[in-house]
C-alpha cells in the first residue's frame, strides 16, 4: 500500500470522498439536528468534497492502464479473510463522477426544495449517508464490501422513501422497496456466499480477471452468476421485482431524482458492469438476463403510457431504461450499457428535478391538473423537461440519442433479431409517452387565469434559484454529454467492440422514436386532439396496463393470504394450541389429579375410619385363614 | 489446556461487587429511593468496568483459561470454587456488564418496591455471571439455579401482562430445564471416575466413551436448549418477555437466553464432542425450524414485546445453526451473533420499556405516529429494529454472516432457508416500526416528553458497542477464536 | 377373683366395637373424639389384662403411656373441634370440606 507519492494522494482523496459524507452523517445526526443551515452545509460541503475528489481521480489517471487497489484485510474470522478497500479502475472513476455529480446537484436544489420541512436537517444526514454508501459501493474492492454498501444504499432509500413518515402511504412504500430488494438481496448474498465457498475469493478484480476462477465448474458459475443477478434485478427494480419503483415516489421529488433514478438503481447495472467479464463466462446466464432485460422494459413502458402521475412515468421509464441497459450489458454490449447509464443518469435527473420544481409550485402530482395550472409558463423548467424528454426518446442530438444508438447496435450484433424488435418497439414506446407527457403539459384543454409566476415573496424566489440552477447545469449536460462518446468508449477501453454494424437500427431506431413523438402529437398535441391515448380506447388493456400487469396483486395475495394468514397463522396457532396446549394441559392435569386426589381427603372423616376398619378386618382374615 | 492464573482475583471482584452492592441495597431504608439507584448504578458501573477492563486485558495471543481462581472447597466430592475466562465466555462476561449497567439505569423512573427490585436484580446478575466464569460443574449448576428464582419474583411482582402464568411458565420450564441437566452433570461425574466436578479435567477428548457422550449431549443440550429457546421448547420466552418488566425483559433476553447456548457449548459441545458430532443434525434440523418459525410466528403478533420475543427465537435458531455446523466458522459466529442478539434486545426492550412507562399500552395499534412527538425514542428502537433486519454497519450483520457462511458449507439447503428468511424478518420488523412510529401522530400521547439524559445513556451506550462491532467485528472476532480454534483443532475425528 | 384372660378380651372387643361403632355412625366431632377415646380404652384393658396374664409390667407401662397421649390427644383434638366450630357453627363432620 501507498507505494508511491503519487499513491497516497489518491489513497487520500479516495478516503476523503468516501468518508466526510459518513462524518457529515454522524455529525448532524448527533450534533446539529436543531440547526438545519449548518446541517446543509455540512452534508453539501462533503458532497462537494466528493465530487471534486472523483473530477480531479478521473482526470488524474484518465490514462489508466490497470485498476489500482488499496485494501486492507479485515479478518472477521478465521478462515474468513474478507479485503477491505478500494479498487479503482475506468468504470468506477466514470461512476464516482457521475454520482458525486448528481449527489452534489440535487442536494443544492434540496435547498430549494426542502426549505420549509421541519425534518430538514434529517433530510441532509439521510443524503449524506447515501452519498457514503454510494460512492463507497463504487469503489468496493470485494463483492462482500459491496454488498455491504449494497445493503446500506437500501437503507437510505428506505428512509428516505418514508422520509415523510406522517404519510402513511410514504411509509408504506418504504417498506415495500426495502423487503423487495431485500428478495432480491436475499439471492445476491447466497450467491455471494456460494462463490466464496467454493472459490475463496471474493476481489472483483480477481473475479473479473477469472483468476479466482479456475478449475470451477461452468454450472456453479452459470448459477451463482444467476443468483448475484437477483440482487440486481431487486435493486434496478427488473421484472419481477419492479412494483416497488413506482411506489418509491412518495418520497421527495429530490429523492426520487437522486435515488429512484439516476444512481441507487442504476447500482445494480452498476454491479452487472463491474462484474460483466465474471457474467459474460456463463452464455446461459447472459441470455436470462437479456430476457429479464427486455421483459421489464417492455412491461415499464406500457404501464408508463397510460399513468397520470408526472413522478411515476418517469420512474416506469426508469424501469425500462434500466432495462435497455441490462439488455446492452447482456447482448455483449459493455460500452453501450456503461454509457447509456452515464446519459440516463443526467436526463433523468434532469427530468425529475423539472417535475419537482412543478410539484413544489402546483402542489399536485397529476400531469393534466399541471397543465391546467400553467407549468408551461415557468420557462427554466418547462425548456429543461423538453430537453430531457427529447434525450429520453433519443433524438438527435441529445445524449440520450447517442447511447441509444449504442444500444440498438449491440443488439443488432446477436444473431436472434427478436431482441432488436422487442429494443425497437420500446424505443417507440419511450416516445411515445415522454411526449404525450410533454404535450399534455404544454397544451391543456382547459386554461386557467391564475398568474402562476406572480405573488412569490424574495424566500420564494431563493428557493427558484436554487432549484434553477441544477437545472441548468444537467441541461447542458444533456445536451453536450452525447458529443463525448467516442472519448469515452476510447476511456472505458472497448474501442471498436462493436464493429461495423450494419446502419439500418440506428435508422429505424431513430425514425421509430420520431413516429412515436408523432402519435403522442397526433393524440395530444395537435389541436382538437381529444388527448385520449390508443391504450385507454381500449378498457381491457388500460386496466392490464394501469394495474400494473397485476404484479401487485399477486405479491399482495402472497404476502397476505399465503404467508401472513397462512403459514405464519399456522405457526401462531401450533404454539398456542399446539404446544402452549399441550404444555398447559400437562399442568392442568397435574392440578386435577391433585384436586381428584384431594377430594379422598376431605368431608367425613369417618369415612376413612370406616375403611381403615374394613382394611384390619380383611387383613385379620387373610393372615387368620 | 493452557491456564494462567491470576495476580488479582478480577473475576471474584465481579461477583463481590454484586453480592455487596446486594446487601447495601438491603442496609438502605426503603423510603431513599433516590439513594437506592445511585447506588444500583454505582456498583453496576463497577462490574462493567471490570468486565470491560478483563475483556481487554486477556491476553489473545496466548488464549485458553485466565483470571484463574481456583479454592478446594469440598475436596471429598472434587467441589472447588473455580473461576476463568476463555474465548467463549469473555463475549459474555462483557456482555453481562454492559446489560446489567444499562438494565439498571433503564429502571431509573421505577417507583414500586425499589429496594427489593435492585436487591433481587442483583442476585439475578451475580447468578449469571457466576455462570460465565465458573469452571467447576457443581458450581455451574448453582449458578443456574440461583439466577433462576429471582426471576420468578421479578416477573411475578413487577411484571404486566399476564405476569403470573409467564413467570410460572418460565420457572417450570427452566427447572424442568435444571431437572435434565443436574442428572447429566451426576452421570458425567460418576462415568469420569475422576472424582471431580472440574471442567477442566473433565474436558479431555477420550475421557468418555461415545455412548456415554451421546446420552449426556442429549440430555445437556434438551436442559440448556430450553433456556436458549430452541424449537419446540421456545413458548415460555415470548410469554417470559412480555410479562417481565423491561429492565428484567433485557437481562431476560439479552444474557438469560444466551446462559442456554453458552451451557450448550460449554457443557454439552465441549465436554462431549462425539455426541455434538453425533447429534448435530438434530440440532441443525431445530434451529432451521426456530429461524423460519420465530420470523413467521412474529409475522402475527401485535404486542411490541411478543413481536421482539418471536424474533429472539429466530435469532436464537441463527446461534443454534452456527453450534450445529461442527466448524470453527460456526463456533465463532454463534458465539458472535450470542452477543450481538444480546445487545439488540437489550436495545430493543429498553426502548419498548420506555414507550410502555409513558404510554401505558404495548399494543401496537393502539401506539402508532410516535415519531413525530418522541423521535429520539423512536430513532432507538428504530436502530435496533435494523439490527435485527441483519443490515451491514450493525453488530449482526457479522454473526449471521460467519454462522450463514459455515451453514452453506454444511448446510447448504438450510443456509439458504435460513437467508430467505431474512426476508421475513425484514418484513415483520419494518412492520412493526412502521405501525408504532409511522403515521400521523396520535393526539393521545402528544404530550410525552423525549428521552432524558438519565434514559438516554443506556440506549447510547448499547447503540455505541452495536455500531462498533458493526464496523470493526475483529474486536471480538479475535477473542473468539483464541478458544475455537484450539479446541476444533483437538476434535477426535 | 380373677377373671379369666378370655373374659377381659371379651370386654375389651365390646368395648372396642362400641367405640367403633360410636366413631363411625355418629355424625358429631366430640362424639368421635369420645368414640376414638373408648377404643383407645379397650387396648389399655387388652394391655393390662395380657400384663396380668403374662407376668409382665410391660404392658401396665404402656397404658401410661396410652394415658398420656390420649390426654394430649383429646386437648389438641378438642381445641381443633372447638375451633371449628367456631369456623362453621357446626359439629357435622361432612362441613369440613375444604380440600375438596
Amino acid at each position: 500500500m501507498a507505494g508511491s507519492p503519487a499513491h497516497s494522494v489518491d489513497l487520500a482523496a479516495l478516503l476523503a470522498a468516501t468518508a466526510l459524507p459518513f462524518f457529515s452523517f454522524l455529525a448532524i445526526i448527533v450534533a446539529t439536528r436543531g440547526r438545519p443551515k449548518v446541517s446543509a452545509g455540512l452534508s453539501i460541503g462533503a458532497a462537494a468534497v466528493c465530487l471534486g475528489c472523483s473530477i480531479g481521480l478521473l482526470a488524474f489517471h484518465s490514462g489508466l492502464s490497470a485498476p489500482i487497489e488499496f485494501s486492507t484485510s479485515l479478518i472477521a474470522s478465521s478462515g474468513l479473510n474478507i479485503p477491505f478497500g478500494f479498487l479503482v479502475d475506468k468504470l468506477n472513476l466514470l461512476m464516482i463522477v457521475v454520482v458525486s455529480t448528481i449527489c452534489f446537484l440535487v442536494q443544492v436544489y434540496s435547498l430549494g426544495y426542502m426549505a420549509k420541512d421541519p425534518g430538514f436537517s434529517r433530510y441532509y444526514a439521510f443524503m449524506s449517508l447515501f452519498t457514503w454508501a454510494m460512492m463507497s459501493l463504487a469503489l468496493s474492492a470485494s463483492l462482500l464490501q459491496l454488498y455491504f454498501f449494497w445493503e446500506l444504499v437500501g437503507l437510505s432509500s428506505y428512509l428516505l422513501i418514508g422520509f415523510w413518515y406522517e404519510k402513511w402511504s410514504a411509509t408504506q412504500a418504504g417498506k415495500k422497496a426495502f423487503v423487495m430488494t431485500r428478495a432480491g438481496d436475499a439471492a445476491f448474498f447466497i450467491g455471494i456466499l456460494l462463490l466464496f465457498i467454493h472459490t475463496g475469493d471474493l476481489n472483483i478484480a480477481h473475479l473479473d480477471s477469472r483468476s479466482a476462477l479456475a478449475g470451477v465448474p461452468p454450472s456453479f458459475i452459470t448459477l451463482s452468476a444467476i443468483l448475484i443477478f437477483g440482487g440486481i434485478v431487486g435493486k434496478s427494480a427488473q421484472f419481477p421485482l419492479l412494483t416497488w419503483l413506482p411506489d418509491a415516489m412518495e418520497g421527495p421529488t429530490p429523492v426520487s431524482a437522486l435515488l429512484h433514478s439516476a444512481t441507487m438503481v442504476a447500482a445494480g447495472v452498476y454491479l452487472f458492469a463491474r462484474l460483466y467479464p465474471f457474467f459474460s463466462l456463463s452464455p446461459t446466464a447472459m441470455s436470462v438476463f437479456l430476457a429479464i432485460g427486455t421483459i421489464s422494459m417492455l412491461l415499464a413502458s406500457t404501464m408508463a403510457m397510460v399513468s397520470r402521475d408526472i413522478k411515476k412515468v418517469w420512474a416506469y421509464s426508469t424501469i425500462s431504461q434500466l432495462g435497455f441497459m441490462i439488455m446492452a450489458l447482456g447482448a455483449g454490449g459493455y460500452f453501450a450499457g456503461v454509457f447509456h447509464l452515464t446519459t440516463h443518469a443526467g436526463f433523468k435527473a434532469l427530468l425529475f428535478l423539472c417535475s419537482g420544481v412543478f410539484i413544489h409550485r402546483f402542489e399536485t402530482n397529476d400531469v393534466f391538473e399541471l397543465g391546467r395550472l400553467g407549468a408551461r409558463r415557468m420557462l427554466i423548467p418547462m425548456i429543461s423537461m423538453v430537453l430531457g424528454a427529447a434525450a429520453l426518446s433519443g433524438l438527435p442530438p441529445l445524449s440520450g440519442y447517442f447511447s441509444k444508438e449504442a444500444v440498438m447496435g449491440s443488439l443488432a450484433g446477436l444473431p436472434d433479431h427478436v431482441w432488436l424488435a422487442a429494443g425497437l418497439c420500446g424505443v417507440f414506446l419511450t416516445a411515445y409517452y415522454s411526449f404525450r407527457l410533454i404535450f399534455i403539459l404544454l397544451f391543456p384543454r382547459e386554461r386557467v387565469s391564475g398568474e402562476p409566476e406572480g405573488a412569490h415573496g424574495a424566500a420564494h424566489k431563493a428557493e427558484y434559484g436554487a432549484m434553477a440552477l441544477p437545472l441548468i447545469i444537467l441541461s447542458t449536460v444533456t445536451v453536450f454529454l452525447g458529443f463525448f462518446e467516442t472519448p469515452l468508449r476510447h476511456f472505458i477501453g472497448v474501442a471498436g467492440e462493436v464493429g461495423q454494424a450494419p446502419t439500418w437500427p440506428h435508422t429505424a431506431a431513430l425514425a421509430l422514436a420520431v413516429a412515436g413523438a408523432a402519435v403522442a402529437w397526433i393524440e395530444f398535441g395537435r389541436k382538437g386532439a381529444a388527448q385520449i391515448g390508443f391504450v385507454e380506447r381500449i378498457e381491457p388493456l388500460h386496466r392490464l396496463f394501469a394495474e400494473r400487469w397485476y404484479i401487485d396483486h399477486f405479491y399482495g395475495l402472497l404476502v397476505n393470504r399465503v404467508v401472513d394468514r397462512g403459514i405464519a397463522r399456522l405457526c401462531e396457532l401450533n404454539d398456542r394450541k399446539v404446544i402452549d396446549g399441550s404444555i398447559d394441559g400437562l399442568c392442568e392435569a397435574t392440578v386435577e389429579s391433585g384436586r381428584v386426589v384431594a377430594t379422598l381427603q376431605t368431608v367425613m372423616v369417618q369415612y376413612r375410619l370406616l375403611a381403615i376398619f374394613a382394611v384390619l378386618v380383611l387383613l385379620a382374615l387373610y393372615y387368620y385363614y | 489446556m493452557q491456564m494462567e492464573p491470576a495476580s488479582f482475583p478480577f473475576l471474584s471482584a465481579i461477583l463481590l461487587s454484586c453480592v455487596v452492592g446486594m446487601i447495601t441495597i438491603i442496609v438502605i431504608p426503603e423510603e431513599k429511593k433516590l439513594l437506592i439507584k445511585q447506588v444500583s448504578v454505582f456498583f453496576s458501573g463497577i462490574c462493567l468496568l471490570l468486565s470491560v477492563y478483563v475483556f481487554f486485558a486477556f491476553n489473545r495471543s496466548a488464549g485458553g483459561f485466565q483470571f484463574v481462581e481456583n479454592v478446594n472447597w469440598i475436596p471429598s466430592l472434587g467441589i472447588s470454587y473455580f473461576n476463568g475466562v476463555d474465548g467463549f465466555s469473555l463475549p459474555n462476561i462483557l456482555l453481562t456488564g454492559i446489560v446489567f449497567f444499562t438494565g439498571v439505569l433503564t429502571m431509573w423512573e421505577l417507583e414500586t418496591r425499589v429496594k427489593e427490585y435492585f436487591a433481587l436484580y442483583f442476585v439475578l446478575v451475580a447468578g449469571v455471571f457466576g455462570l460465565f466464569m465458573s469452571l467447576d460443574l457443581f458450581f455451574i449448576f448453582v449458578w443456574y439455579d440461583v439466577s433462576l428464582f429471582p426471576m420468578y419474583l421479578l416477573i411475578a411482582v413487577w411484571g404486566t401482562t399476564r405476569k403470573e402464568y409467564g413467570a410460572m411458565k418460565l420457572t417450570l420450564y427452566l427447572l424442568a430445564g435444571s431437572a435434565l441437566i443436574l442428572p447429566a452433570i451426576i452421570f458425567l461425574w460418576a462415568k469420569s471416575g475422576l472424582d471431580t466436578f472440574s471442567f477442566v479435567s473433565l474436558m479431555h477428548p477420550g475421557l468418555f466413551t461415545p455412548s456415554v457422550q451421546k446420552f449426556a449431549f442429549l440430555l445437556l443440550f434438551i436442559g440448556f436448549g430450553i433456556l436458549a429457546a430452541v424449537w419446540p421448547f421456545h413458548t415460555w420466552s415470548p410469554d417470559g418477555h412480555v410479562a417481565a418488566p423491561h429492565g428484567v425483559s433485557m437481562v431476560h433476553a439479552g444474557v438469560l437466553m444466551k446462559i442456554g447456548a453458552f451451557g450448550v457449548l460449554r457443557l454439552a459441545i465441549m465436554l462431549c464432542p462425539l455426541g455434538w458430532i453425533y447429534w448435530a443434525k438434530l440440532m441443525a434440523v431445530l434451529a432451521i425450524i426456530g429461524i423460519i418459525y420465530g420470523a413467521l410466528a412474529g409475522l402475527r403478533q401485535t404486542d411490541l414485546k411478543y413481536v421482539i420475543g418471536y424474533s429472539s427465537v429466530s435469532h436464537m435458531g441463527v446461534v443454534g445453526l452456527g453450534l450445529s455446523t461442527v466448524t470453527v466458522e460456526g463456533l465463532n459466529g454463534a458465539v458472535f451473533q450470542m452477543f450481538a442478539h444480546g445487545i439488540m434486545t437489550a436495545l430493543f426492550f429498553s426502548s419498548v420499556g420506555y414507550i410502555y412507562d409513558r404510554t401505558h399500552t404495548k399494543n401496537i395499534p393502539e401506539l402508532g405516529g410516535l415519531s413525530r412527538i418522541v423521535p429520539v425514542a423512536s430513532a432507538f428502537f428504530i436502530v435496533a429494529a435494523l439490527a435485527g433486519i441483519g443490515l451491514p454497519g450493525l453488530a449482526n450483520f457479522w454473526g449471521e454472516l460467519v454462522v450463514f457462511l459455515a451453514a452453506f458449507k454444511v448446510y447448504p439447503l438450510f443456509g439458504v432457508i435460513a437467508v430467505v428468511t431474512l426476508v421475513v424478518t425484514a418484513l415483520f420488523m419494518l412492520r412493526v416500526v412502521q405501525k408504532t412510529f409511522y403515521g400521523p401522530a396520535n393526539p393521545r400521547y402528544a404530550a410525552l416528553r423525549d428521552v432524558t439524559p438519565w434514559l438516554g445513556v443506556p440506549r447510547i451506550i448499547l447503540v455505541a458497542v452495536l455500531l462498533i462491532l458493526g464496523l470493526y467485528p475483529a474486536l471480538l472476532f479475535n477473542v473468539i477464536r483464541t478458544a475455537s480454534v484450539p479446541f476444533m483443532n483437538g476434535l477426535p475425528r | 377373683m380373677i377373671a379369666p384372660f378370655s373374659e377381659v378380651l371379651v370386654v375389651a372387643g365390646i368395648l372396642f366395637a362400641l367405640g367403633a361403632f360410636c366413631a363411625v355412625v355418629r355424625r358429631n366431632l366430640i362424639m368421635i373424639v369420645l368414640g376414638i377415646e373408648i377404643m383407645l380404652n379397650a387396648a389399655s384393658i387388652v394391655f393390662v389384662g395380657a400384663s396380668l396374664h403374662l407376668s409382665n409390667l410391660d404392658g401396665q407401662s404402656f397404658v401410661l403411656f396410652i394415658l398420656a397421649v390420649a390426654a394430649t390427644e383429646v386437648s389438641v383434638g378438642l381445641a381443633i373441634i372447638v375451633y371449628a366450630f367456631r369456623r362453621t357453627g357446626s359439629f357435622d363432620p361432612g362441613n369440613f370440606n375444604l380440600l375438596g
